[in-house]
Formats: C-alpha cells, structure tokens, sequence
C-alpha cells in the first residue's frame, strides 16, 4: 500500500513539473494575434468572471467577423486568477509561457493589483476593463490602462444624479437633503460609499444622518438597522448591497413600513441584479440603480457605428444567455472594443506607440457598445465625464433607463417614493 | 462618530420590533443548530461540515422549487427522511472509522469532508447565487402595530416544535434513553450491552436530517451558493457552546441570547460590529464556561 | 537520527534549479512552493510538534501581511521593519492563542482560532483609516534587496532561506531537550505535567515561535505578490492551506510540511493552468481531490508521504 501510493504520488509529480517545464508556445501562429485574458474562472467571484469572459468572447468574434486587429485574427490565452497569489502567477505564466504583450481582465481590485504589478516589471501592457479600485493607475505603472471609471466614478454619479435631478423633484435644495450611506463592506461598496459621501458632503452640503457598513455573508437580520433609520428620517438612501441583502433590506423596510424618498444602489449586484426583480416582482418598484444602459436606451443617441456595434453584441448575448446584456458583458466587451480600436491606429503593440495611440483618442459619448466616448488621462484612465453611466430604476418588476434623460425613452417615476402599496 | 449616538435605547416604540426580530432570528439560528448540538452532545464529535449539509438543504429546495415549482414548506417533508438517509451514508463511509480516534483526525476528517461538500456543489452547480422565492416570501402577518414575517415564523415554529420532539424523543423513548446514556459514559453504556455503534449512526441521521431540513426552510430567506454554509456555522457553534453540549433546550435559549446580541449590538452600535460581539461572546464563554450557560459544570470533557 | 537525505535533496535542487532554469514560470512555483512549505512548517510547529491544531494560522499570516504593507505605504519604512513588527504583534496574538489552548482542548481550541482569525478579519476591513478596509492595500515593487524589490531567481533565494530556517526550527525541535519535552506535552500532557514539565508555559512558547514564523512569511508573500486584501490574508482557506500541506507531507516531520506543498502546489498550479480555458469551472475539482486526500490520509496514513517514504526505506533496508 505505501509503495502504492508512493508510486501514485511520483507519477503525478511527474506529469506536472514536465507540464510545468514544457513551454506552451509562444506568441501564436502567424496571421494571429494573441491577448491574454485574466479572470476569476474559479473561486468566490467566478459568478462575475464568466460573464467577463463571455463578453470578450462576442465581441472577439465580432472583432474577427470585421477583420481583426491589426489585420490578424484575435485569440485569447485564459488564464483564471482564484485569488491574488493565484493573479500574480498566472500573469507570470500568460507573460512568460504565452507571450502575450497585453493582459485584459479582471474584474476584481484585489486581483488587478496583484497582476498589474506583474505585467509592469515585464513592460506588458495592462489593459484593464473594470475593476474599480481607484488607486489602480496611481502607482507610478507606466503601461496600465483603465477603460471603466473607477469606483469613485460611481459615487460620482450617484450623487449626481441625486443632487441634480432628484433634488429638484423632490423641491429641496441639495444641501437640505438629508441622506443615509449603509453599505456592504466589500472593497467596491466601500469604494463607491466613500466617494459618494466626499461628493454629497464636499460639494453640494448634504447632510449625512448615517453611515453603516455590513458584511453581507453573515447578515441574516436587517429589522435593527431599519428601526433605526427610521428614527433618524433620511430623504434619501444610498445603498450598496451585494445580493441577497438588498431584498433583505427592501422586504423588511416594507415590512417595518419605513417610507423614505428615494434608494440609490450603483451597479450589476445586490439591487442592480436580475434577481432583485424576480425576488420582490412588483414590489421592487422604484429602486434606482447605476449601471450600464438597459431597456429604454435610446440607440439613435449613439453614433452610427456604436449603435452597429451595440445591436450586434446585443444579439449575440441575448442569444447565449436568454436576456439583455449585463454590465459585466458590457464592461468586458466594450473594454475590448476600445483596445481593438488602440491596435488598429497603433498598428503595433509596442509600449510606446501603443501608448501615443491610446492618449490620441478622443471619441465623443455615444461612439462605444453602451454609450460610452473616450478620452485617456496622462494616468490612463478613461475620463469620468466620457464613461457615461446611466440610471436605471425598477418599473413593473424589470429595470428600465430613465436618466440621462437624452438618452432614454423612459422617464424616472415615484420621485418621492409613496406609500408601499402604492407603487404600481 | 456614529449620528445615532445620540439615541439611546430608551424608545418603547422600537423595543417590540427589535424584540419580534430577536425571537425570529433566533428561532432561525435554533433550527439550524439543534441537529448540531444533539451531534456534538453524544458523539462528541465537532462536526465542521455542519454548514455544508445546511448548504444542501438549500440547494435541495432551490433544485426543486425551480424543477417543480415545489414549496420548500412541502418539500421539508422530502428532506427529513432523504438527508435522514444522508446522515446514514456519511456516518459509514466517513465518520464511523473516527469516532474513536484522536482530536486532530476527527477535526480535519470533517474539515476535508467540508472542502469536498462544498466543491461539489461548486462544480456541479456553479457559484451562483440561486434564489428560492416562494409566492408567500412576502406575504406578512400582522398583530397590531407588529409584523411578522411569514417564512420566519413557520422557520420559528418548526424550530421549536423540532427541538421538543427531539426532546421528548430523548427522555420518553427507549433509543433516546440509550442515546444519553452513551453520551454519558461511553465505556459504561459498551458494558452494560449498548452498541454505541448503533447509537452513533442514529445520533448523525437524526443531527443530519435536522440541519438539512433546516435548509429547506431557510432557503427562501437568504441566497443559496456553494459557500452558504459559513453564513451560519460559526453562530451555530456559538449556540451550541452557549447552550451546554447536547442540551437541545439550551441550544433553544442560546440562539435567543446570540440572536439578542445581534440585534440589539447592530442596533445600537451598527450591524458592522454584531460578528465581533458573538465572536467575543463565544471566546468568553469557552474561556470561562466550557459547559455552557446552562450546562453542568464539569461536563466540558470533551473527547472523553 | 534520521536521513537527512530526502532534505538534502529536496534543499539542494531547491538552491541549484535557479542556476539551470531561467523560465520566470517555473520559478515562480518554485517560489510558492517554498513559501507556502515554509509557512506550513511554521503551522507544524505548534501543530505537529505541539499538538496544538489550529485552523485560525491566517490571523498571524495576515498581520505580518499588513505590517510589512502598511509599513511600507503609510510609513514609508520599508518591509523588513514591517516583518519585525508584524513579528512582535504576532507574539502578542500567539499569547493570546497560547492561552486559549491552556483552557480549550482539541475542537474547541480549533474553533476559537478560527473565531479569532475572522474577528481579526473584520476588525481590518472596519478600520478604513488606517488599513484601507476591505479595499486592500497594493504595495508597490521597487527594485533592491532593502525593498524587497527581488527578481525571480532573487525571490527563489529569499524564500529558500526562509524554508530553510523553518526547517532548522523544525529539526531543532525533534532533537533538543525542550523539542523531547514538547513531544511530551503532545503525547499525553497529564502524564508530562506529572512529571515535571511545563507544559502550559512549553505551549504558550510553541504557539508564538509558530506565530512569528508564520508573520515573517506573510511579510514575504505581501511583497511578493504585491496585494494585501483582508478577506484573503485572514481567510479560513489558507489556514486549512496550511495544516493540510503538513498533513498530506506528514504531521510532526521537518520535510513533512515541504513534501505535502510540492505535491499540493504544484497540483494546484498545474491545474488552474490546464483548465483554465475550460467554462465549467473544473480547477474545484482539485479542491475536492484535496478534501478526500485529507479525510484519507489522516485516517489510513497519519504519517503522510514523509511516513511512506521512512516506510518504504525501513522495507529496503
């Protein structure tokens, strides 16, 4: 039995140190050209991961149906970043064994730091689609691009959609609002919360009555928070749940009847996620969330080619998946459009020109797949007033776009929030 | 510094809800860790794979709730008896060869046993999150000024009746006389004829079916995913802990303290801190009363 | 006194592969191997050697993680400060721990370290001011030894040298008076009380020499992979990472922790790679090998491979 096992053990070890040893090839065949793609395939954030993916591989295919990039096909080398550790080495491997020039991804801020890094002590271009930390392109990394707003562009947002056009509605002076920040306590909804506060309190003189942060894993009761809420009256909540707490919240403020004006959510999860409407149905109603347009998007505000683009990617996601894309084909997708673009005027994936390309663009909003312009900072970051996001809220148990108002078909309604059984 | 500071919790109008919460929230956590504690209680045994057949419950309502449309409420019914099986299952092929072997090989056989369970499910049902929403996850029952929420209550009521059954099972029932008998003085019940064997296998299918009919139950409440299970193992140890190795009534009392101390710690120092109060709780009462809150003093021989 | 051939060997590949193989791939594993080797070395000392099992070891990896990060982005001080006091804050936690492990035994010893790692877990992602929270801290590479700033056969040396003296550490223990007394206090401690030894002070003792070497290791892994993010550092996951490399290897061994992470790494790594292009997910699977591998081993082979090994060279000779 031991030598059995002993056996077993050195044959395994053999099969993986000679695959560990053996080189993959390199840069790939002529006639195409080779990314690599960085993910969580595997692990707790594979959920957002494959649907990253998934919108690479559609906008790829519809990259290669209209002649690639710089002329040659585009394939992707995968690589699946579990964790930070697992990040770092496997953009080792995609730089060393793949002999990929550019990296996308990755979706999560404690995997696009650790694998940034990596790629800029190799000179490989970063070319990163949405993680949102936003000290990403702060760090002195040359090669390191940013295509989504980080996460203070959100609170941005957020806030600017509350100061300037609920505000009014509801006849109050921003600075007269009173808002509550409560929040899961994840990297992104700290991110988004902080820089909504700075905004609300720094700019326009909101005044803040509350700020919590949860964990949402461990939260199975949100009744305490609410009966304190309900004391301190906000206008306004801005929350950032992450799944199930968002229904957990919502439920139980009915439940509780706490009545307030308006909640403010920003992205794909928690409240901005399709199963926020299948949980709650009608009862879901008048939620806002920020997140990449949905129905009621006005595609003759996007320019010709953007709307070609975005009815084709609509298409084939609607096809894969049975339903409108999700910010997370979005983001993926739109990231790799753009960088198609940087190719095609580099002509080259040298650092330096490829960087010269990426700095001479400047597309105005509504050129991209969601109605996104382009404009890169000296840091390489997409400017926040080109990365338009839009709120969307829920109407009739699905989430509609309503705001910017130049840009929807659909107008924001329940501003202030009535009474619960009153929201129809 | 924290705006509601100011508020102290000297507001009658808010003490109902917070107390409805309580008793609801901690007919929930008493559900979940009945089957544990009757576990740990007469095998002695820690089982930290608990979270994950909690975990399958889930998955079993979500699967058919979404193949059938079936109502967890019913399908309960089902869980007893197939995770009764489970628990039969697991205890031959795994737990049997430890139960008399050392701390560091049980800890780690139901560590290992956790990992798999969880990657199981991973594999075969990817990690996303799944929802089970029955048409009356809403539907409230109202008592005055007071609602109630319907699925935590029937959770609650289960609970309850659940751990009287157990119970009763325990004191009036020839099995149950065995059983604690054997938690008592394993040597002793072995001489006196006892085949703490059998006695074994039926404490885990009972401890198992529990937990995984206390899934089911759960499951429209919260998200159901692979990693489901950690949401609430810990806090079922606190229970357990609090409530004395075995003791089921204990156990009852124990969710309502740990249950009390999340509420009323996220209500008055906001809901950040409530892992940080039960975490602190659990640490004091294994530094200064073993035996629990209600158990025997003494009766912390564990692995004896 | 047993062979050192197995670690001569093993140590001496280790030191020699950087001069023949320059593909930055293979020494990065090489690398995580030692490391996560080194670290699970460290967790056999209050583990193996002890007997003090405990699944809450991330709590000391994750403050030497911090200490060297914030030292070096909020001090700017340099990560070999940040080890020291990560080193002196992890003795504190290890007193802690220590006496937990005087009042607690076996399971519930475990569960209390597993309290205590995630109470240190949310405490971190609370106190934004000072750790960033649940944002994490990214720490930035700068080139030189005085950073840390290490090249990929540099980093080989470096995590060899530590593997190395965990291993020393080890091998001290199996052969002094305190590491006899130590064994005692494992095997039976009433009997070992009866006779004289100390055993709570021993244990206390046991717990933060692990704790420390564990904290210098996570100093290491910050500056190596270059992000420190709380849900991660102080994770259950890696604290089972860490007993389960030892257990696989052998419990109580000095080469034990380092064969269970050659065999386990390197599974790991060359599995994500293989099946990273595969939708479903397959790299889970490993995890699953890994959940029935320890159920098997510690059941049927409690002495892991370095056990088998000792097995099968007693049969030769």
């Amino acid at each position: 039995m031991p030598r059995f096992i002993f056996a077993l053990v050195v044959a395994v070890l053999a099969v993986v140190v000679g695959g560990e040893l053996a080189p993959v090839g390199g840069q790939a065949t002529s006639g195409e050209y080779k990314i690599g793609v960085l993910e969580p395939i595997t692990g707790p954030l594979a959920f957002e991961g494959k649907r990253h993916v998934l919108g690479l591989e559609i906008v790829r295919d519809l990259i290669n149906q209209r002649g690639g990039v710089m002329g040659k096909k585009l394939v992707f080398a995968m690589a699946d970043a579990t964790d930070p550790t697992a990040a770092a080495s496997e953009a080792n491997r995609l730089i060393t064994r793949e002999g990929v020039k550019i990296i996308t991804g990755t979706f999560s801020s404690r995997l696009c730091g650790a694998a940034s890094e990596v790629a800029a002590r190799h000179d490989v271009i970063y070319w990163e689609s949405s993680c949102v930390d936003p000290r990403f392109n702060k760090r002195g990394l040359k090669h390191v691009y940013r295509t989504e707003i980080d996460a203070t562009g959100f609170g941005w947002y957020n806030i600017d959609f509350i100061a300037k056009h609920l505000a009014p509605r509801l006849n109050l002076r921003p600075n007269q609002l009173k808002i509550a920040f409560l929040s899961e306590d994840s990297s992104y909804g700290q991110g988004v919360t902080e820089s909504a506060r700075q905004r609300a309190k720094g700019e326009f003189g909101m005044q803040e009555v509350m700020l919590e942060y949860y964990n949402w894993q461990t939260l199975n009761d949100m009744t305490p928070t609410i009966l304190k809420m309900k004391q301190l009256n906000p206008d306004v909540v801005h929350h950032i749940s992450f799944s199930n707490d968002g229904v957990l919240f919502w439920r139980q403020a009915k439940e509780q009847n706490f009545l307030f004006k308006a909640l403010v959510h920003a992205g794909a999860t928690g409240y901005g996620s399709s199963d926020f409407g299948k949980a709650l149905g009608n009862d879901a109603n008048g939620v806002f969330a920020l997140l990449e347009p949905g129905p009621g998007f006005r595609l003759e505000a996007l320019k010709p080619e953007g709307q070609q683009i975005e009815k084709a990617f609509r298409d084939a996601v609607q096809k894969e998946t049975g339903s409108y894309p999700l910010g997370a084909h979005q983001l993926a997708g739109s990231g790799l459009w753009l960088l198609k673009l940087v190719l095609d005027k580099a002509q080259s994936d040298d650092p330096e020109k490829f960087r010269a390309a990426v700095m001479s663009l400047d597309l105005p909003v509504g050129s991209m797949i969601n109605g996104w312009g382009v404009k890169f900072s000296e840091l390489g970051q997409n400017a926040n007033d080109r990365v338009q996001h839009y709120m969307l809220q829920w109407q009739n148990g699905q989430l509609v776009t309503v705001w910017p108002e130049e840009f929807t078909t659909l107008r924001a309604k329940w501003i202030p929030l009535p009474a619960w059984d009153q929201r129809k | 510094m924290d705006p509601t500071a100011r508020l102290g919790p000297a507001q009658i109008g808010v003490l109902v809800p917070l107390a409805v919460a309580t008793i609801l929230l901690g007919g929930i956590y008493a559900l979940i860790s009945v089957g544990l504690t009757l576990i740990f209680g007469i095998m002695r045994v820690v089982n930290f794979a608990h979270g994950e057949f909690l975990m399958l419950g889930m998955y079993l309502a979500f699967w058919t709730f979404f193949a059938f449309n079936a109502d967890p409420y019913f399908i309960v019914l089902v869980a007893i008896p197939l995770f009764f099986v489970v628990g039969l299952v697991v205890y031959g092929l795994v737990m049997r060869g430890v139960i008399h072997a050392s701390h560091n090989v049980q800890i780690f056989t139901t560590v290992g046993l956790s990992t798999v369970l969880q990657n199981v499910a991973l594999v075969a049902w990817s990690g996303d999150f799944r929802f089970v929403r029955p048409w009356h996850l809403s539907t409230v029952v109202r008592a005055g000024a007071t609602t109630f929420n319907l699925t935590q209550v029937v959770a609650s009521l289960i609970a309850v009746t659940l751990t009287l059954a157990l119970v009763a099972f325990m004191k009036w029932t020839h099995a149950g006389r065995v059983m604690r008998a054997t938690a008592q003085d394993r040597d002793a019940a072995t001489l006196m004829g006892i085949d703490t064997d059998r006695v074994y296998r039926l404490t885990f299918a009972i401890g198992i079916a529990a937990v995984g009919a206390a899934g089911v139950l759960v499951a429209p409440l919260y998200s159901v995913y692979p990693t489901a299970g950690l949401q609430f193992v810990l806090i079922s140890y606190v229970v357990v802990v609090l409530g004395g190795l075995g003791d089921m009534l204990g156990a009852m009392l124990g969710s309502l303290i740990v249950a009390a101390v999340e509420v009323g710690g996220s209500y008055l120092f906001g809901a950040a801190w409530k892992e940080i109060f039960y975490f602190l709780l659990f640490i004091l009462v294994l530094v200064f009363r073993p035996a629990g809150l209600f158990g025997q003093r003494g009766a912390e021989t564990l692995g004896v | 006194m047993r062979s050192r051939r197995g670690a001569f060997l093993f140590f001496g590949l280790a030191a020699l592969i950087p001069l023949v193989v320059r593909d930055a791939y293979f020494l990065d594993s090489l690398v995580l191997i030692l490391l996560w080797g080194a670290l699970s070395a460290a967790w056999n000392v209050a583990g193996g050697y002890a007997g003090q099992v405990s699944i809450g070891h991330a709590s000391f990896f994750g403050i030497g993680a911090y200490s060297a990060a914030l030292m070096v982005t909020r001090f700017g001080l340099g990560p070999w400060l940040g080890m020291l006091v990560g080193v002196v804050l992890s003795i504190g936690a290890g007193f802690i721990i220590g006496f937990l492990s005087n009042r607690l035994k076996g399971p519930y010893f475990a569960l209390s370290t597993i309290a205590f790692s995630q109470v240190l877990l949310i405490g971190v992602s609370r106190w934004r001011g000072f750790t960033s929270g649940g944002e994490g801290i990214p720490v930035p590479f700068r080139p030189g030894f005085a950073t840390l700033g290490l090249g990929h056969v540099g980093w080989v040396y470096m995590a060899l040298a530590m593997a190395l003296v965990c291993f020393a550490v080890q091998v001290y223990l199996e052969r002094s008076r305190i590491g006899y007394q130590l064994a005692g206090v494992r095997e039976d401690e009433d009997a070992a009380e009866a006779l004289g030894i100390a055993t709570r002070r021993l244990k206390v003792a046991a717990i933060t020499l692990s704790a420390a070497l564990t904290s210098i290791g996570g100093s290491l892994w910050a500056q190596y992979v270059g992000f420190v993010d709380p849900t991660y550092v102080f994770s259950v996951d890696l604290s089972v990472r860490f007993a389960l490399n030892t257990i696989i290897g052998g419990m109580g061994t000095a080469l034990g922790p380092f064969l269970g992470s050659i065999l386990i790494t390197s599974l790991e790594t060359y599995l994500r790679a293989t099946f990273a292009g595969v939708k479903a997910g397959f790299t889970g699977i490993y995890l699953i090998i890994y959940g029935t591998a320890l159920i098997l081993v510690v059941r049927f082979v409690p002495e892991g491979l370095a056990g088998i090994t000792t097995r099968l060279r007693r049969a030769h000779a």
